[in-house]
């Protein structure tokens, strides 16, 4: 693994430890209910009702960063789930029922009071099904209409006028969705919901993505980029599970301020930066290492990912009177923007754009079904707006199909057949 | 006749019927489908969603007006937003108006309402579309005629069952399917009559499967579990034994009743809870000999289900099967082999 440039990446993975351990410490011996969420679920209802969260996406990549999903799916293969099976969400489960192969990552998970979804995939339910029957806890879903109408730009319009954003009747059918799961919230904790500690949260929400939206604005006007693409995720990441608590808060504003001090200070995360790359698509958690094998060569740095860059756009709500209706309307789309057309292709050639990015790989994962979809129209539109694509097809848990040196190799042939030529040009 | 396309069971044919439309299921033949190729990542997306999505893009079906797709599977929601864009950005031939219905299949009180309220939004569309209102009587007439399909289906359906079913799967799936391009009443009216005449035939022998999987809108399966002298007598899929569905009641609400029967009574990947959706095939299972369960290489549903229905079978003492090849394409000979094993070892109950 590369070093760590920024200390604040060091700080962030040392609290999510802590913060972890924390977790199994109040379950075992205080008894304390906390839930395994899909990622696109309204975190903030659980944050206001003090319920911890495990997100399923952050323990999957932590399982997969520890190298033990190829033991966990080799596993799920002989209990007769079938290898084309969707991989990403399904591998914390996996961990679970299959936990006698392999001891899970730091301890693993305690059994949880609720399991919750937002049903997108026709998968999920399942998943989320066996794993709480596994767990002998509750799943509560939360349905998902789907996406009929997505105007232009949606970027432009979900701080301020989000609520034309989405359609009404999808806001109005989360809310009331939100009410029941508040409703189970306040049972299993026994206390009541706090609809003004919601809007806190998300004030402190969007404090938090301004500074996330700050530190994008730096990578984007500094000459070379301050802050790797993998510390990036690293920083965001550890506050967005925690999103508009103070811990997410203070961590956001020191992040910012230490990426505003290397900018100041002329530091670059590369200073033999000649490529600007971006990375489109959920990381490739089994192999960070790959991010920076294209940096003494060809100068080719990873400045761009989804993860630093959605927190602004996608998150920022002003106009909190109804913060249940505004959660709604952050919890509706997400994932929509990055992987429905027309909104995935628009925002990532804009971003390229404020970016400046010379080139663009583009995910797309084997067996993981949504995230794999909207990949056509963005490589099109990269294209179209003057950016080489490179299409990555690779498994972003799943280490058992991934050729590290035949990868490195293939986008090598990439940078200098479509990139260094191109920019030499 | 203005004719609709849609792409699955759980779009109210009463309403488009009512409005003056004639619903088609889209039903592409396989082959090769160059714009799904261009524009749909690879793994997907089943064969059936890329032909639709090719048939529509490349302007093979000049004639439909409309194309109507339900929220009954993420990949149909996505064929919408894909369609969508290919006519925003003008990458195909003309594409047509297309429509979501955003039908939900969880059970809550919830979930219903919203479905209710989408049901009375699409009325309103076709209404705006064909530039009247959909009466009362129409829509009566409609679910009259389609409710005679659908009893026309069961006696279909009545003569597969038992311990001498008339009717072998490889023709049921044929008749069956024929409803969802054919008119109502003509389906009823012709159904009734091959009923009848099937009804004269000696019994089909062999054992008696039931097959569970990837819906099936071809034969290819059914021929090959009965070339080894088994009888499928029930399938668990939209395209057989599930089509249509029980008949819509007729109360005074009739789009609260149409809304009910699709809402409640199809079967789909997004049904939830899991006791209700598997509560038809446990019914179903416990009247055959055993089961065929169909997971071809395009499945990314129904594996999930798969090992805890084989426990609860085996639990039952129901034998089954799986199958992972595609039928469509032809069984390999060791799948056939397989199938020839598993149904001789089948201790045939009556
Ligand atoms: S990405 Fe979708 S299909 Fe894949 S495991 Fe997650 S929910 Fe299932
Ligand atoms: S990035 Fe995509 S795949 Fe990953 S959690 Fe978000 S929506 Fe899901």
């Amino acid at each position: 693994m590369a070093e760590k440039q920024l200390q604040c990446t060091a700080a962030a993975i040392e609290h999510q430890k802590a913060w972890f351990a924390q977790l199994r410490r109040d379950v075992f011996e205080n008894q304390k209910p906390y839930a395994i969420v899909q990622a696109d679920t309204p975190l903030e209802l659980f944050q206001t009702m003090d319920v911890p969260v495990v997100s399923n996406q952050w323990w999957a990549a932590l399982i997969s960063a520890k190298r033990l999903s190829p033991a966990y799916l080799d596993a799920m293969n002989t209990r007769g789930f079938h290898e084309g099976l969707c991989r990403y969400c399904s591998l914390p489960m996996a961990s679970t029922l299959c936990g006698d192969v392999a001891p899970a990552p730091w301890g693993g998970l305690p059994r949880p009071a609720l399991l919750s979804a937002r049903l997108t995939c026709d998968c999920i339910q399942r998943v989320l099904a066996i794993w709480a029957e596994a767990f002998g806890a509750e799943f509560l879903p939360l349905d998902a209409p789907a996406a009929a109408e997505l105007p232009p730009k949606w970027w432009e319009l979900s701080r301020y006028r989000w609520s034309e954003l989405f359609e009404e009747h999808r806001l109005q059918f989360m809310v009331a969705q939100f009410h029941k799961l508040i409703a189970k919230l306040e049972r299993i904790t026994g206390r009541a919901f706090d609809l003004e500690r919601l809007r806190c949260l998300m004030e402190g929400v969007n404090r938090q993505e301004e500074y996330f939206e700050e530190v994008r604005g730096l990578i984007c006007a500094a000459p070379q980029t301050p802050v790797r693409m993998q510390e990036q995720i690293s920083n965001v990441m550890a506050a967005q599970w925690l999103r508009g608590s103070e811990w997410a808060i203070a961590h956001a504003r020191r992040f910012r301020n230490e990426v505003k001090a290397r900018v100041t200070n002329g530091v670059a995360a590369c200073p033999a930066e000649r490529l600007r790359i971006m990375w489109v698509g959920a990381g490739l958690w089994h192999d960070m290492e790959f991010y920076t094998a294209f940096e003494a060569e060809y100068g080719a740095v990873f400045v761009w990912s989804m993860y630093l860059a959605f927190g602004p756009d996608g998150y920022i709500r002003y106009g909190l009177d109804d913060p249940l209706k505004a959660l709604a309307s952050r919890t509706v789309s997400m994932n929509e923007q990055l992987h429905n057309p027309p909104w995935a292709n628009e925002w990532i050639v804009e971003q390229a754009k404020l970016h400046r990015a010379d080139a663009a790989l583009v995910l797309t994962p084997l067996g993981t079904r949504p995230s794999a979809t909207g990949n056509r129209f963005i490589e099109l539109a990269l294209e179209r707006a003057g950016i080489p694509v490179l299409p990555i097809f690779a498994d972003m848990v799943d280490a058992r199909t991934w050729d590290a040196l035949e990868m490195r190799r293939k986008v090598a042939r990439f940078l200098n057949e479509r990139v260094v030529r191109r920019t030499i040009e | 006749m203005p004719i609709a396309g849609v792409t699955s069971n759980t779009v109210p044919s009463e309403l488009l019927r009512a409005a003056g439309f004639f619903p088609l299921m889209l039903n592409p033949p396989r082959g090769p489908a160059a714009y799904a190729d261009h524009f749909m990542e690879v793994g997907v997306f089943s064969a059936r969603i890329r032909g639709i999505f090719h048939g529509i893009t490349a302007g093979l079906w000049p004639f439909l007006k409309l194309v109507i797709i339900p929220r009954t599977s993420e990949q149909e929601h996505k064929l919408y937003l894909y369609l969508r864009e290919i006519a925003r950005q003008g990458l195909g031939k003309s594409v047509p108006e297309v429509y979501l219905y955003n039908l939900l299949h969880s059970r809550s009180a919830e979930t219903e309402e919203y479905g209710f309220e989408r049901t009375r939004d699409l009325k309103k569309h076709l209404e705006q579309l064909a530039g009247r209102s959909i009466e009362a009587a129409d829509l009566a007439r409609c679910v009259c005629e389609s409710n005679q399909a659908r009893v026309a289906i069961r006696s279909l359906l009545n003569l597969r069952e038992g311990t001498e079913p008339r009717l072998r799967g490889t023709e049921a799936l044929s008749l069956i399917g024929a409803a969802y391009f054919m008119d109502h009443a003509a389906y009823a009216q012709l159904a009734a009559e091959a009923g009848a005449e099937m009804e004269e035939r000696p019994p089909a022998r062999g054992a008696r499967l039931l097959i569970k999987g990837t819906p099936l809108h071809h034969t290819g399966l059914h021929q090959a579990i009965e070339s080894h002298g088994a009888v499928v007598v029930a399938e668990d899929d939209w395209w057989g034994s599930r089509c249509l569905g029980e008949p819509i009641a007729a109360d005074a609400d009739m789009v609260r009743s149409i809304f009910d029967a699709y809402y409640r009574g199809t079967s789909g990947p997004r049904a939830f809870p899991p006791e209700m959706a598997d509560k038809w095939f446990f019914e179903a299972a416990a009247k055959a000999d055993g089961v065929v369960f169909y997971l071809p290489p395009e499945d990314d549903v129904l594996g999930w289900d798969y090992p805890a229905l084989r426990a609860a079978l085996a639990q039952r003492g129901i034998p089954s099967l799986l199958v992972r090849e595609d039928a469509a394409e032809g069984l390999s000979s060791e799948c056939h082999q397989k199938i020839e094993e598993f149904v001789s070892k089948i201790p045939v109950r009556s």
